[in-house]
């Protein structure tokens, strides 16, 4: 086993004191640690942090409560709490079954909430060990996987040229049901949550730091869902997952695994606000995926027919 | 992995069965070799510790708060009902303390610290965790326990699993038989749907999966039976 290099380890005691860390410059944030150890440990990426900042010995950031018409969740809630908590089970099944199906049941033991919606993309060249390919994405000057094997790369096109795709499963349950994300310093859309920046997968500033999650109260009849493809059960990251809110003539659905970020399907909220039945939902599967195109080679073509196929499924769960 | 030894502070005798194993054999013939050499590696590196850490904390006191200097940090925790006390790097892994240092060989590594097999699991505080991905010094005041200690306390899994022939080379058997436990700990009770779910973070190259849930499920019932 490669082990991992040497580094401090400061457990944080307060948010402003972890922050003040990351102002330092070269450290990085540590919860659940299931990415960051794995990708320090190969070695990811070009620059390796002099210091961990411990999150999870901050006191009063692991909690699911209801109030004032929302759901709030500490980032520091571990997947498997919310995947068993019977509150998310029934009102916000797509969280809550988006959680479930993440990863390992060790990994979801040990995995936060804000850990999940941060990590790092996926694709085989940016996570490539010992930083063999200095991609766009670390800041070099191209992306390998556009004229490399991209069989599991972006199908919506490239954002600022980069291909990887985000692979977590609650993000687009958090889009779905229409999450804004609590942090120190403002609260964001779910929705805007996301975007490509050098390495990162998040608009977060690099003192800024995840508190919590506010998922407002879905009003009675609406429904959600989250349905995800990948080659095995457990253990692997989605080829495509896709979660939807339908209700009282509103709905969201967001795909993800299919983008640089999570994929809102537009297009098919626009014709499912209806009724829902196989048709409509056929015809939203095939909106949603109507501007998707394969990369050049057409190693990726096999994911549209799936995330078409996702899109239909999530909206007939939602029925 | 072995070039940073650590000498642990005090270790309880938390394994006087009595009973040799192989392993035990293999150790001991080993260190009765090497006893004159390694006494003297011994000393040195107690002194070379205790420089390292007097000079970080020279250097701590003189550096800003927010770039404290790496030192060894002080873990106590308890492993399959022992208390062990050790000074830790801040990188070391869990698991890298509980082989290398502890002497529990269970924790195996197979996918190589990516999290992806489940052979390194161990039960951290009631939860199953990957040994590989947890780092030894966030375990202070941790409660931890192995398949070495589950063995020990006769747990019906185990007897469940040589019933069943749940395995074949047996490498990964440690890690399934921890995820085992952490499930029944939690659910006695458990479907084979629960079985499966719980267990699907587990490889095993043998592919022995079939005989993994009815080997659960015996030993659930086996635990009812007792209680």
């Amino acid at each position: 086993m490669k082990t991992l290099k040497k580094f401090a380890h400061v457990n944080a005691k307060t948010v402003d004191e972890a922050a003040s860390l990351l102002r330092s410059g070269h450290a990085a944030v540590l919860s659940g640690g299931t990415d960051l150890l794995g990708t320090l440990r190969f070695e990811v990426l070009p620059t390796y942090p002099e210091v961990l900042v411990n999150l999870k010995t901050i006191p009063g950031m692991d909690y699911i409560r209801e109030e004032g018409g929302m759901l709030k969740i500490g980032a520091l809630t571990r997947l498997e709490d919310i995947a068993k908590k019977e509150l998310i089970q029934k009102k916000y099944t797509a969280l809550a079954e988006g959680a479930h199906r993440t990863a390992t049941p060790h990994i979801r033991e040990m995995g936060t909430i804000a850990g999940n919606i941060c990590q790092l993309n996926r694709c085989w060249y940016f996570r490539n060990p010992d930083n063999r390919f200095n991609c766009i994405r670390k800041g070099g000057k191209m992306c390998y996987a556009m004229a490399g094997d991209n069989r599991y790369h972006s199908i919506f096109g490239a954002v600022k040229m980069c291909l990887a795709v985000n692979p977590s499963d609650t993000a687009p349950a958090l889009v779905a049901l229409n999450a804004k994300i609590k942090t120190n310093k403002r609260l964001i859309e779910a929705e805007n949550f996301w975007d490509m920046v050098v390495p990162g997968s998040t608009i977060l500033a690099a003192d800024e730091i995840v508190t919590e999650i506010q998922i407002p109260t879905p009003a009675a009849g609406c429904k959600s869902a989250f349905i995800k493809f990948a080659i095995r059960k457990s253990i692997d990251f989605p080829i495509v997952n896709c979660a939807a809110m339908i209700g009282n003539g509103n709905a969201r659905i967001c795909l993800n695994a299919v983008y640089n970020k999570p994929y809102r399907a537009l297009k098919a909220e626009e014709l499912i606000k209806g009724k829902i039945d196989e048709d409509t939902a056929d015809a939203a599967g095939a909106a949603a995926v109507a501007t998707a195109k394969a990369l050049p080679g057409d190693r990726n073509k096999w994911k549209i027919p799936i995330a078409k196929t996702m899109v239909k499924r999530a909206i007939l769960a939602c029925a | 992995m072995s070039e940073e030894k650590n000498k642990p502070i005090k270790k309880d005798d938390s394994e006087g069965s009595g009973h040799i194993s192989r392993r035990d054999f293999l150790k001991d013939a080993g260190l009765a070799v090497g006893a004159p050499a390694l006494g003297s590696i011994a000393v040195s590196t107690e002194a070379s510790a205790q420089a390292k850490a007097n000079a970080s904390a020279a250097k701590g006191a003189s550096a800003s708060a927010a770039q404290p200097a790496a030192e060894l940090v002080p873990v106590e925790l308890t492993v399959n009902g022992g208390k062990y006390r050790y000074m830790v790097e801040p990188h070391w892994t869990l698991r890298q303390l509980l082989r290398d240092e502890v002497g529990f060989t269970s924790p195996k590594d197979w996918c190589g610290g990516l999290g992806a097999c489940g052979s390194c699991t161990v039960i951290m505080n009631g939860r199953p965790v990957l040994s590989c991905l947890t780092l030894a010094c966030e375990c202070g005041g941790a409660v931890i326990e192995t398949a070495e200690g589950i063995a020990k306390a006769k747990h019906p899994i185990i007897q469940a699993y040589i019933n069943n022939n749940a395995f074949q080379c047996g490498y990964c058997t440690p890690g399934f038989v921890c995820t085992a436990k952490a499930l029944l700990d939690k659910n006695p009770d458990p479907t084979e749907a629960d079985v499966r779910d719980a267990l699907g973070g587990n490889l095993c190259r043998c592919a022995t999966y079939q005989r993994h849930p009815p080997a659960v499920l015996e030993a659930a019932a086996s635990l009812k039976q007792k209680a």
